[in-house]
């Protein structure tokens, strides 16, 4: 797999392609691209048959490894890739450490070693169990083993440990790489650390562009501890890391970031030129039974950011989540029926909605990739700024008078008859 | 043929007997329905709440499903009667265009019995809703709310059928089956059936079984009301679905089925073979990469294996969504497989094998034996 820049004249906003993918030379992924975050396999909800409902086009699929661990042992016996043993061989595939959506439980570090918190409880990985892992899944994409454990309020002990950790493990890994025939052809990418401190991302990255060669790209690890509070991030607050990552690390490479950036972040960070991102922010939403939105095209006009389909003035609204959306929920079932669903607590309500959600999310970046062509992409901000920022007052403000009725996640499974 | 879009006054239901098994009392029929036509033997899953357990009704469709089952207690109380009405039905609203069936809410009247109230008027349910105080479900009400639903087969029991009847809005797209009553009493059953078959009706329903009766009383009851229900309507045996049973009871005369227990038992981890059941959550499947069934052409056996399923199942949503989309595809498959006998006159050919299968070693349970035998079949 290669990386290409489409308009190498200019750093950011930029357009990219993935292309020459070993066994699939048939498909080209332009960037900026979304990866589909799933567990366990799959889109939270959304089963890969359901999905092809929603779209045809290829995807790459953006796999936690935290949610895949249980079937360390059983990988090792099974001859196949990871995307045939999901199920879903046509999807490429991209292997990461830890699930964005949930939050990454801080501390618990051991030498050389990186806890992830499975449903069974803390598992410590080091770079040769990880490398074992990433040969038996052989992925198309995957990161290197990184220490991301680091946020705004990180101490400076924690951020030069999670550095050394972090290159620790790339060197490591990379030798591992190197020797693997089996990951050959895989796209590595490059985690780097250091919080927020800029001497520290100096570091790390000096660190890591000695095997410029052997990498397609870098992450920029460290932002955050994953989970729902990504989304209200400020981005002032991310934006001198990235710019100054963004600017030390050699431009023709990939640069990712990871987590449920709200859509109007998620414009910041391609204008200063990142190319890939993950939808765990259609589970997030999701999962609190709400659908975006947002107005994409400029035909398009909306009322609010997202609407909450819980609420008990949809149970007779006979519309859909979005007239103008041509999904699959909204060309075929009502606010009032999912909002019947949610009520009664049934596994359809969440599949419809994030039907929806992942639906409207790739048109979102697929007119990000067009606006940057046309150069409008201010125009798109424009369009969706405004209306976010008084979403999210209203959500923080509500989300200090009164607690969250449901704790989060929630992956239970009804039975009422 | 017989269509819908007869120029004559519609009927709501049209029923054929199109082959009959010459050893056994097992047909196969077609049902003419407003919303589209039913092969019997047919086993309907439950849609309690308007839908079927995270599955899209597209993916139904696909799957072949004729006819599913609704619950008139629950939507009664949520979203209820009026939401239904303003939504066009409970087809418009959740999408589904194949055929659906509502129950009265007479097995919620027993499931329920601790929150219920029997009077001669009605029902009284302490709601199970935080908004209401109580629900009162009347014959009238039972009705309406089944009105309001708009299935193409609505339930009622004895007691108060003259009462439905006689409030029943669309006679002519929905059909209202009499239940024959009368738990193991055979007398009680004689009664219930005979006075049944005199009213103008469309069908019949065996209500009262499968509460945990022994098997031997099991079958001699539905042995006992197929014998009297006339042979040129539906005949429903409420709340059975088990492989073996169904097999049985085809074998007894019935046309129709309903259970909870393929789409309650996949979200359990368990898969449904012609063999019994596999419980995915073993660890033995762990490296098991074969599908559940290899003679399964269902999506989940086509994709997925032992060992994925294993790891998934009771930690994530999709997981159910695959195991029920199998149990739906063998429940449809055995039913298929019924009917492809009965018309091929192999149908007692079938059962000896299925059951062999199932019990290789031969010590087959008595009830099997004695059922069977009462419809001319020798066991193998």
């Amino acid at each position: 797999m290669k990386f290409c820049i489409r308009n190498p004249q200019k750093r950011a906003p930029r357009l990219g392609i993935l292309k020459n993918i070993e066994g699939r030379t048939n498909i080209e992924i332009e960037t900026p691209v979304v990866l589909l975050h799933t567990q366990g396999g799959h889109i939270p909800h959304v089963t890969h048959e359901v999905f092809k409902l929603v779209s045809k086009e290829p995807q790459i699929l953006q796999i936690p490894l935290v949610s895949m661990h249980n079937f360390q042992e059983t990988m090792e016996y099974y001859n196949g890739t990871i995307s045939e043993f999901i199920g879903n061989k046509d999807s490429l595939t991209c292997l990461t450490l830890q699930d964005p959506s949930n939050l990454t439980k801080q501390g618990h570090h051991v030498k050389e070693k990186v806890p992830i918190w499975t449903k069974n409880g803390k598992v410590l990985y080091d770079s040769e169990m990880y490398m074992n892992i990433v040969e038996s899944f052989k992925p198309d994409m995957y990161y290197l083993l990184s220490d991301g454990d680091t946020n705004k309020t990180s101490a400076p002990k924690r951020i030069s440990k999670a550095v050394e950790h972090t290159i620790i493990f790339n060197n490591q890994c990379l030798e591992r790489h190197k020797k693997s025939n089996i990951l050959k052809k895989a796209f590595v990418m490059a985690p780097i650390a250091g919080g927020y401190c800029l001497k520290s991302r100096e570091k790390c990255i000096q660190a890591i562009l000695k095997n410029t060669n052997e990498l397609g790209g870098f992450l920029i690890d460290g932002l955050h501890n994953n989970g729902p509070e990504v989304e209200f991030l400020p981005f002032e607050e991310v934006r001198d890391v990235v710019e100054y990552v963004i600017k030390s690390v050699p431009q023709e490479k990939l640069c990712s970031v990871q987590g449920c950036w709200n859509p109007v972040n998620v414009l910041k960070l391609v204008q200063q030129g990142i190319d890939m991102f993950d939808t765990s922010y259609c589970r997030i939403l999701t999962e609190r039974s709400a659908a975006m939105i947002f107005p994409i095209d400029n035909t398009e006009e909306a009322d609010s950011f997202e609407i909450n389909l819980r609420q008990s003035k949809y149970v007779d609204d006979f519309t859909p989540i979005m007239f103008s959306c041509q999904c699959l929920a909204c060309s075929k079932y009502s606010r009032g029926y999912i909002h019947h669903l949610l009520t009664v607590q049934e596994l359809l309500a969440p599949v419809l909605i994030m039907i929806h959600n992942i639906h409207h999310y790739l048109r979102f970046f697929k007119k990000i990739r067009e606006c940057i062509q046309n150069n409008t992409l201010s125009d798109l901000e424009n369009r969706i700024s405004e209306q976010y920022k008084n979403h999210q007052e209203k959500v923080l403000s509500a989300k200090t008078e009164e607690e969250p009725r449901r704790t989060y996640p929630r992956n239970d499974v009804g039975d009422v008859e | 043929m017989t269509s819908f879009s007869a120029k004559h006054k519609p009927l709501p239901l049209v029923f054929n007997v199109l082959s009959e098994c010459r050893t056994t009392k097992a047909r196969v029929g077609k049902m003419v329905l407003p919303h589209g036509q039913v092969d019997t033997p047919v086993f309907m899953p439950v849609g309690t709440q308007g839908t079927l357990k995270g599955m899209l009704p597209e993916q139904l469709e696909k799957l072949g499903l004729q006819i599913m089952l609704a619950n008139t207690y629950h939507l009664g109380t949520r979203p209820g009667p009026d939401v239904l009405k303003k939504a066009g039905g409970l087809h418009k609203f959740m999408n589904w265009n194949g055929a659906l069936l509502t129950d009265s809410g007479g097995f919620q009247m027993v499931s329920l019995l601790k929150l219920a109230e029997i009077t001669e008027e009605g029902v009284k349910f302490q709601s199970l809703n935080q908004q209401k105080a109580e629900v009162m479900l009347t014959p009238e009400h039972s009705i309406e709310i089944q009105n309001a639903i708009g299935a193409d087969i609505i339930m009622q029991t004895t007691r108060w059928l003259d009462r439905c009847l006689k409030s029943h809005a669309n006679p002519e797209t929905q059909s209202i089956f009499p239940i024959v009553q009368g738990t193991l009493y055979e007398d009680l059953r004689v009664i219930s059936a005979n006075d049944h078959i005199k009213r103008d009706v469309n069908g019949y329903a065996i209500g009262g079984l499968s509460g945990g009766e022994s098997k031997d009383d099991f079958w001699k009851v539905v042995h006992l009301c197929t014998d009297i229900l006339p042979k040129d309507k539906p005949r429903y045996l409420m709340g059975v679905g088990f492989a073996v049973d169904l097999v049985v009871c085809c074998a007894l005369g019935v046309d129709m089925f309903d259970c909870v227990f393929p789409t309650r038992t996949a979200r359990f981890g368990c898969a449904l073979i012609m063999t019994g059941q596999v419980n995915l959550k073993k660890k033995k499947y762990a490296k098991d990469f074969n599908p559940i069934d290899k003679d399964c052409t269902c999506n989940t056996c086509q994709k997925y294996t032992r060992a994925y399923l294993h790891g998934v199942v009771t930690s994530y949503p999709i997981a159910c969504h695959l195991l029920t989309e199998h149990n739906l595809a063998f429940q449809l498959r055995l039913m298929k497989m019924i009917r492809d006998s009965i018309h091929e006159n192999t149908f007692p050919k079938f059962v000896a094998d299925f059951m062999l299968n199932l019990h290789p070693d031969k010590d087959y349970p008595t009830w099997i034996q004695n059922s069977l035998k009462a419809v001319n079949i020798e066991l193998l």
